[in-house]
């Protein structure tokens, strides 16, 4: 064994410059690959991260009637919070939210909002909730910035809110931005503007209720509550992980194609060394080798290609995603017209498994190519062949 | 001294308010009115006829123009059906649709829906006296007693002969003014004082707000019950 | 010469099949991927045109002020005209009236009463019209999970959530309840042809498409509408072209005075899609030239082994006292008929498949839950003029600096230990 592969080396390093190209096309398929599917764990591992940190923290309880897309479904869904007091606001275990229609009308024109309070010293989602622990001309409000541009508002802005309280009566007030934060999650950007909870319920007179709660990893209750939802953080990331499917279906043609042209110079390579080799074919079968053994030689040679494109895909691959992971792929759109998480940059992930699984792809397909005109051997007269007679 | 004179405003201005409620809320009327809207670009006018009986009856028919014609409305209680000749459908609108615009108009469909009587709503107080126009008012700030009411509180300025208001700010719980509705072409109907021109304005909304005419308002008039059902909205 | 070579050649299967194939193989490969990586990374781009950008898009200034309302009261006017006058000035492009309005879906049971409501977006475009290429453009018809496409203005399509939440089937009617741009009340009842997957769950939880025509109607909006989507007759963005066309158009109409003048935008200048043009343009470039580098390596190397296989002949040849220049010289005009022979096969096939590709696509519904409107099952290539000439650059060139590099060897050897070597 350790004979043949001393044979197969020396062999590919005799051929010189012809293996070098094979195995720098190869190493391109290596680091292509990891590079894309990179991206694209990436991109899923980060936009759910977003979701998490903006959005859904470590799980959610919705009121039964919520529902996201029907703003008017939230007159009904809302209720006492159903936590024992482990769960107290000022830890981080869970963020009580309240949603609540309410008409704004930034520069005299009436447009629909959602009023979000959430406690202002919350620092389970990212949300600059601190903010609104101040005093200003109104109430203090924070906004994204889509929002913020939709409306036509900025920093230290005032505008009037008008709502209803529980009993129908109308209630409006001014109210003063005091922040404007930017977000790759579009679902808590657009149409919401952030108040104190505690103030949101004195102006509604919904006291202690909330509509979503969202809890710390650690404390996402494994019993539901009567009249709440439950919703896990797998369940409310499913469209994330749609999109990836698409977007790996996609990308796995390059990976085919690429891979199919470096199979296309193994192939070239292995019909053309059989070919001039035949008085070495024959003179190892002449020295007892059996056939699938000769076979087996000139496989191990091919796909030893793959080995040392692996090695060379290392010198610059490792420098370059390494390069990648930390500078990341910018992608400069604006992700809130996607309707889904999206940061401006992709940090590619490139996990074990990725890394192993290309590895193994890429040896295996080089074996069988390999493999393939090597069989060629087997049908050979070995006199013949020793001669060096064309077959 | 301070405090008797207190009662006594009180006293009076509920006395107003009832008054108020005599001319503007009867068991039963029937009118044609027209709806005036400044849109944006143009304005438009929608004319329809009312049956109304007592506070929570009310049926209305659009006249004009020729696209809601024919459009019917039914009010039972806290109720509200729609009914369009063009689909042949009658629609119950319920909680949030109620609070939409009613044909793009500065009112809602609920505020057009409550109409109880203002005294049964508000306490009474008399905080001044103000001409409008040639008109001695008498100004009156009113104070929800119940939680259930749209606007907490109102201004209203009630005219000191005839007992019409002349001019009526709703405000938010907080005070912020809402509504401004401003009356004219009072007249008498079957021994009522009667505004037959209202303008709605929403004070936060820009726009020049909505004209609302009355004509032929008739009073106490014999109104068949068989109106004020589902089936009528079809006819 | 030319002639010779080419006669030996065609004679020699040896000497020219393998590398012809090998060459074809790979410059088919390269214009293949080209084409659809352009497809591929233009995909984003071209599903934001067919949805709500266009590749221009007309509306009033007004309008565009406040279009994530969807104020419809700040529509178009007179929209034949305009639209005549667009088709008139722009013959290279296609116009596609669009509205998007807010309202409120009703079912009736069986007395005409509501038994189910849910509020809905409603998408209108011309769905029924003779002329129209929505139906094709959006992919509708493979995004349906159950019933037909509209065959009237009465029928409109649900998005499946959407009308299993109401209890619709195809067939059934619902009334839809809106204001109308004059903001009246309307009601009017309409038939649910079938049924689709957007793929985006706002929209799925409730949207109705509808023709525009319809939309019109119901909405009072007559020879109005809210956005007027151009698209380019070949069916892709071309940035400069929409620039241009911007220019011409904005020119003739822009009035200062008039909020309800007409204005054009391109896909580049709504939100943020300009940067991604950028993006797809520059990834579309890098990964191409990588695919390139790779393909010139593998052909390089063909050519090299072709060198290999010509040892024996190169020999005989310096034996017969052959100059070895001349030998040399004729091995590279070989190359350059291999190349030229394989790069033309090459970008035949490699054209075949891609436009094969760019009219059927692949189909990856296996992967997914379901075709949808936004994430399209098929993936499909875009032909580009380039796809024409970027065969050649690996193609030729390639196998000639194949040839060249392992024929310099010539040079090497020595007439006396020619024999030897051959050992014929």
């Amino acid at each position: 064994m350790k004979l043949a592969f001393t044979l197969a080396w020396r062999n590919l390093i005799g051929a010189g410059l012809r293996t070098w190209l094979n195995v720098i096309v190869l190493s391109f398929t290596f680091v292509i690959i990891i590079w894309l599917k990179g991206i694209l764990s990436g991109w899923d591992q980060q936009a759910k991260n977003d979701m998490k940190d903006w959005e859904i923290a470590g799980g959610q309880w919705w009121h039964d009637a919520y529902d996201p897309f029907d703003p008017l479904s939230l007159e009904s869904s809302h209720a006492v919070v159903p936590l024992d007091s482990i769960f107290t606001h000022q830890s981080n275990a869970v963020v009580p939210a309240l949603m609540v229609q309410a008409s704004i009308f930034p520069n005299g024109r009436m447009q629909q909002a959602i009023l979000k309070g959430i406690p202002p010293h919350q620092t389970l989602l990212n949300l600059p909730s601190a903010l609104l622990d101040t005093t200003v001309n109104g109430i203090p409000v924070v906004i994204g910035q889509t929002m913020a541009k939709n409306m036509g508002l900025s920093v230290g802005d005032l505008f009037t809110l008008r709502w209803r309280d529980r009993f129908g009566s109308f209630d409006a007030a001014e109210a003063e931005v005091v922040g404007v934060f930017y977000t790759n999650v579009p679902a808590v950007d657009q149409g919401l503007v952030y108040l104190d909870l505690a103030q949101l319920q004195r102006m509604t007179m919904f006291h202690n209720e909330a509509t979503i709660l969202s809890f710390h990893e650690g404390f996402f209750p494994e019993n539901q509550a009567v009249g709440w939802k439950s919703k896990t953080v797998k369940e409310l990331t499913k469209q994330v992980d749609e999109m990836i499917k698409t977007k790996s279906a996609g990308q796995s043609v390059m990976y085919l194609v690429l891979l199919f042209l470096a199979m296309l110079a193994i192939f070239d390579t292995q019909v053309l060394s059989i070919f001039r080799r035949q008085r070495e074919i024959g003179t190892y079968i002449a020295l007892g080798y059996t056939r699938p053994q000769v076979v087996g030689l000139f496989t191990l040679e091919g796909s030893m290609h793959a080995v040392l494109a692996a090695i060379a895909g290392a010198f610059y691959g490792i420098p370059f995603l390494w390069w990648q992971a930390r500078v990341g792929w910018t992608l400069p759109m604006d992700s809130s017209e996607f309707g889904m998480a999206m940061a401006p940059t992709l940090y590619p992930v490139y996990s074990i498994g990725l890394i192993a699984s290309t590895v193994l792809l890429v040896l295996l397909t080089t074996t069988v190519v390999s493999y393939f005109p090597s069989r060629k051997i087997a049908k050979m007269n070995p006199t013949e062949a020793l001669r060096g007679k064309l077959q | 001294m301070f405090f008797f004179s207190a009662e006594l405003s009180a006293q009076n201005a509920s006395e107003i308010l009832l008054k108020v409620d005599r001319n503007l809320s009867s068991d039963n009327r029937v009118f044609e009115s027209s709806m005036t809207i400044s849109g944006k670009r143009n304005s438009r006018t929608i004319s329809s006829k009312t049956y109304a009986v007592g506070n929570n009856k009310s049926f209305t028919e659009y006249l004009s123009p020729a696209s809601e014609k024919g459009t019917k409305m039914l009010k039972l209680e806290k109720q509200l059906w729609l009914y369009s000749p063009g689909s042949d459908r009658t629609i119950q609108l319920s909680g949030h649709m109620l609070r939409q615009s009613v044909m793009g108009s500065d009112l809602s469909y609920e505020d057009m829906m409550d109409d109880r009587k203002l005294s049964e709503i508000y306490d009474a107080q008399v905080v001044g006296e103000e001409m409008i126009g040639d008109r001695k008012t008498i100004l009156l700030e009113l104070t929800a007693r119940l939680a259930d009411v749209a606007y907490h509180s109102q201004r209203i300025w009630v005219d000191a002969e005839r007992f019409v208001p002349l001019k009526q700010e709703l405000f938010a719980k907080g005070g912020k003014l809402l509504k401004r509705i401003e009356m004219a072409d009072v007249v008498k109907v079957q021994n009522r004082w009667f505004p037959l021109t209202m303008t709605y304005k929403d004070m936060l909304k820009q726009g020049d707000g909505t004209v609302f005419k009355l004509s032929n308002i008739e009073f106490d008039q014999a109104i068949p019950e068989y109106i004020f059902t589902k089936a009528a909205l079809k006819k | 010469m030319i002639r010779f070579l080419f006669k030996g050649l065609w004679r020699d299967k040896s000497r020219s099949r393998l590398p012809i194939i090998v060459v074809a193989t790979g410059v088919t490969l390269t214009i293949f991927l080209h084409a659809y990586i352009v497809g591929f990374m233009g995909d984003t781009i071209e599903m934001n045109a067919r949805f709500n950008a266009g590749h221009v898009k007309v509306m009033t200034k007004a309008f565009e002020a406040a279009s994530h309302q969807l104020p419809i009261d700040l529509a178009l006017g007179n929209v034949s005209q305009l639209l005549t006058e667009l088709q008139r000035d722009f013959p290279q492009m296609e116009w596609s009236s669009r509205i998007q309005f807010g309202g409120l879906a009703d079912v009736p049971d069986e007395n005409g009463e509501t038994k189910a409501q849910g509020p809905f977006i409603g998408m209108a475009m011309n769905l029924t019209g003779d002329d129209s290429r929505d139906i094709e453009r959006l992919q509708i018809a493979s995004a349906l999970t159950q019933g037909k496409l509209p065959a009237n203005q009465t029928e409109v399509l649900m998005s499946d959530h959407f009308a299993r939440a109401l209890g619709l089937k195809p067939g059934d009617s619902f009334t839809m309840m809106t204001s109308s741009a004059n903001a009246s009340m309307r009601m009017q009842n309409f038939t649910v042809s079938g049924t689709l997957i957007f793929g985006a769950e706002l929209l799925d939880r409730g949207s109705v498409l509808m023709d525009i025509g319809a939309a019109q109607q119901l909405l009072e909006m007559e020879d109005a509408t809210a956005e007027i989507l151009g698209f380019f007759k070949n069916g892709y963005f071309d940035s400069k072209a929409a620039d241009l066309l911007v220019m011409q158009f904005n020119s003739k109409h822009d009035d200062p005075e008039d909020d309800f003048s007409p204005v054009m935008k391109s896909l580049r200048a709504q939100g943020s899609m300009g940067q991604y043009v950028e993006m797809a343009e520059k990834w579309s470039w890098y990964v191409s030239f990588v695919f390139i580098l790779a393909m010139s390596l593998v052909l390089w190397n063909a050519g090299l082994l072709g060198g290999l296989r010509r040892y024996g002949e190169v020999g005989l040849r310096l034996a017969i006292g052959e100059e070895k220049k001349h030998i040399y010289f004729t091995l590279l005009l070989e190359s350059v008929l291999i190349g030229l022979a394989g790069t033309f096969v090459g970008t035949l096939f490699g054209l075949l498949f891609a436009w094969m590709l760019q009219t059927w696509g692949i189909d990856i519904s296996g992967m997914m839950q379901g075709a949808s409107l936004m994430f399209p099952s098929v993936i499909k290539a875009r032909i580009t003029p380039t796809d024409f000439y970027l065969g050649f650059f690996p193609g030729i060139l390639s196998t000639l600096i194949g040839t060249a590099l392992s024929g310099i060897g010539i040079f090497k050897w020595q007439t006396a230990s020619l024999f030897k070597e051959l050992e014929v």
